[in-house]
C-alpha cells in the first residue's frame, strides 16, 4: 500500500481516500504543497464553515459563500483513545476535536507515536493516511492530524 | 396550558430478551398503565409512540404505536411516532402534555419501546444514529462522552475514580429494584479495572446494550379525579435541541441548560426544591455534568458533588435513585419513560428505593449528535418536573 510518506504521489492517495470525505480534501499539486481542508466563508458575516455549507445559516444568503483553504495547522482540544473499536477499525486509535485558526473545531482521528504524548493545546498538522479498512477489507484514507512543532 | 396529570404508569422489566420483540414488549408497558390506571381502554383518546432505532431492526420506520396498541384493542384514535433520538420517550409524554393541556383532548398514553439486542456486535459500541461524515473517521457516542471526559478532567481536576463513583452509586441505587438490568454492587476499583471502551471511560463507566419498554397514562386534572386520589402532575415538560455555537464548550450541554431552564420557569420550581432527579447518566461523566448544567451545582463542581455524597440517596439532591441508565438499561425510546414510572412510584412512596417524603421530581433524558463534523450540541434534551397533585 503507497502511503504518502514514500512519496507516492497524491492521485494514487485520492484513490483511498472515503467517498464521502473527498469532496472536503483537496490534495496537493506539487511535492511543495500540503494537503487542505476544503471549508467556505460568508463574506457578509465572515463565519467559516467546514464541511461547506450551502446556505450561511446566519445569512441566509447562498450567494455570500465562497471556498477557502483552511488552515493545514491547529490545536488539540480534547482527545479520546478508542479501545473498543468499531467495524473496519483496528484498536487503540486516538480521536479528537481540534481548533482552526478559522474558528472551527473539528472531529478528527489524530496520529501520535505514543498515545501518552497527546496533550490538550499541543500544535498539530494535518496529513492524508489511512483511517479504517471498508466492508471488502480495503484500505480507507481520509484526513488526520498529527503533532507538529517548529 | 390547564394542569395535566399522570395516573398510571408502567413498565416492562430492563435487560436482554432476545425472544421477546419489540411489540410484545409495548404491550406489556402499555398494558400494566392502564391497569395501574385501572382505566378503561375504551377512554383513551390520543397516543404517542416514542421510539428510536427500533424502527430499522423491525423494519417499519412508522407504526410501532399502532401495532402495539393494535393488541390492546385501542385503534380508531390518533396514534403518531415521535423519533426523537434518546429523548423519544420523554418527547411523547410531552406531546400528551400539550395535547391534554391544550384542552383538545382528556385522556391520552404515551409509550416508549425498544429494542436494541441483536443490533450492537458483541463487544462493539452501538454506532449513533446518522452522522455517517463523524461514523467513516472511527466516531460513536462512547468517543463523543470520552472526549468530554477528558477535556472536564483537563479543565476542572475531575477524576477517573470521581467518575467511577457515579457508576458505584447507580448501581447501589439498582440494588432493591427488580426492573433494573444489573444490580449487584460494584466498587470503583472494579470500575476503573474493567476493560477500556474509550479511555478514559471504562466498561463500567457505560449504560448496557437494552431491551425494554414503559408507559404513562396522562389525563386533565379534573378528570384524573374519577381515576386516583393520588395523581401526580407534570409541573413543566421543555424540549429543546442543540444550540448551534461556533466553538461550542463541550464540557456543557446547551440543549439541556435550555430545557432545564424553560422547565424551571414554567414550573417556578428550582433546583433547591428538588427532591431527587433522574438524569440521562448513559456514561458516568454525563451524569457529572448534567450536575452542573441544571445547577444542581456549579460549574466544575460536578466531579466534588458525587465525591461528597451530594447525589446519593441521602445527599442534599439525589440522583439516578432508580439505578439510572447505567444499571436500569438503556432501551433509547423507552428510557424517557421509564424515569417517569420511576418517578411516579417515588412521589406515591412506593418505590423500592425510596426518597423519603419526595413530593417533587425532576427528570431528564437527552441525546443525538449533529450530522457534521463540527463540534455540536446533542441534538436533544427534554426535562420534565413532577410534583405531587394531593
Amino acid at each position: 500500500m503507497p502511503t504518502h510518506e514514500s512519496g507516492s504521489t497524491a492521485q494514487s492517495i485520492e484513490e483511498y481516500i472515503d467517498p464521502r470525505l473527498k469532496p472536503l480534501i483537496k490534495m496537493p499539486e506539487s511535492p511543495s504543497e500540503r494537503p487542505r481542508l476544503i471549508g467556505n466563508k460568508c463574506k457578509f458575516c465572515k463565519e467559516y464553515f467546514f464541511p461547506k455549507r450551502v446556505l450561511c445559516p446566519n445569512c441566509l444568503k447562498e450567494e455570500g459563500l465562497e471556498d477557502v483553504l483552511l488552515s493545514h495547522r491547529g490545536r488539540l482540544y480534547t482527545y479520546c483513545i478508542v479501545k473498543a473499536a468499531p467495524l473496519g477499525f483496528s484498536a487503540p486509535y486516538a480521536v479528537g476535536y481540534v481548533d482552526l485558526p478559522e474558528g472551527l473545531r473539528i472531529f478528527s482521528p489524530l496520529t501520535v507515536d505514543n498515545e501518552k504524548e497527546l496533550q490538550i493545546g499541543m500544535d498539530l498538522e494535518l496529513f492524508v493516511d489511512k483511517i479504517r479498512e471498508d466492508e471488502t477489507g480495503k484500505t480507507v484514507y481520509g484526513y488526520r492530524f498529527r503533532p507538529f512543532s517548529i | 396550558m390547564r394542569t395535566v396529570c399522570i395516573v398510571g404508569v408502567g413498565m416492562t422489566q430492563f435487560g436482554r430478551f432476545k425472544e421477546s420483540n419489540v411489540i410484545e414488549l409495548g404491550r406489556i408497558a402499555a398494558l400494566n398503565a392502564l391497569r395501574d390506571a385501572g382505566i378503561d381502554k375504551k377512554d383513551i383518546q390520543v397516543a404517542y409512540a416514542g421510539h428510536a432505532r427500533t424502527g430499522q431492526l423491525y423494519n417499519r420506520e412508522c407504526g410501532i404505536g399502532q401495532s402495539v396498541l393494535w393488541e390492546l384493542g385501542i385503534s380508531g384514535i390518533p396514534i403518531s411516532s415521535v423519533g426523537n433520538f434518546c429523548s423519544s420517550g420523554s418527547t411523547a409524554l410531552r406531546d400528551a402534555w400539550m395535547a391534554i393541556g391544550t384542552g383538545m383532548y382528556d385522556v391520552a398514553i404515551a409509550l416508549g419501546v425498544e429494542k436494541l439486542t441483536g443490533r450492537a456486535g458483541k463487544g462493539r459500541p452501538l454506532t449513533s444514529d446518522g452522522v455517517e461524515l463523524l461514523t467513516v473517521m472511527g466516531f460513536s457516542p462512547p468517543v463523543y462522552f470520552g472526549n468530554v471526559a477528558t477535556r472536564h478532567m483537563e479543565e476542572y481536576g475531575t477524576t477517573k475514580e470521581q467518575l467511577a463513583m457515579v457508576a458505584v452509586k447507580n448501581r447501589k441505587n439498582a440494588g432493591p429494584n427488580p426492573r433494573c438490568q444489573y444490580r449487584d454492587p460494584i466498587t470503583i476499583e472494579e470500575v476503573l479495572n474493567s476493560p477500556l471502551i474509550v479511555e478514559p471511560l471504562t466498561l463500567l463507566n457505560c449504560c448496557p446494550t437494552t431491551d425494554g419498554a414503559a408507559a404513562a397514562i396522562l389525563c386533565s386534572k379534573e378528570v384524573a379525579k374519577r381515576y386516583t386520589s393520588k395523581p401526580v402532575e407534570i409541573a413543566a415538560s421543555a424540549l429543546s435541541s442543540g444550540p448551534y455555537k461556533k466553538c461550542k464548550d463541550i464540557t456543557t450541554f446547551g440543549a439541556d441548560r435550555c430545557a432545564g431552564k424553560d422547565a424551571y420557569e414554567i414550573s417556578g420550581i428550582g433546583p433547591e426544591d428538588i427532591d431527587f432527579a433522574e438524569v440521562h447518566d448513559c456514561f458516568t461523566i454525563a451524569e457529572i455534568v448534567h450536575y452542573e448544567d441544571f445547577g444542581f451545582c456549579k460549574k466544575g463542581e460536578g466531579g466534588r458533588f458525587i465525591e461528597e455524597g451530594l447525589s446519593d440517596i441521602n445527599g442534599k439532591i439525589p440522583v439516578s435513585v432508580s439505578g439510572g441508565l447505567m444499571s436500569r438499561g438503556h432501551p433509547i425510546g423507552a428510557t424517557g419513560l421509564a424515569q417517569i414510572a420511576e418517578a411516579v412510584w417515588q412521589l406515591r412512596g412506593v418505590a423500592e428505593n425510596q426518597v423519603k417524603g419526595a413530593k417533587v421530581a425532576f427528570t431528564h433524558c437527552a441525546g443525538g449528535f449533529q450530522d457534521t463534523i463540527e463540534l455540536g450540541d446533542v441534538q436533544s434534551s427534554a426535562v420534565t418536573i413532577l410534583k405531587r397533585g394531593w
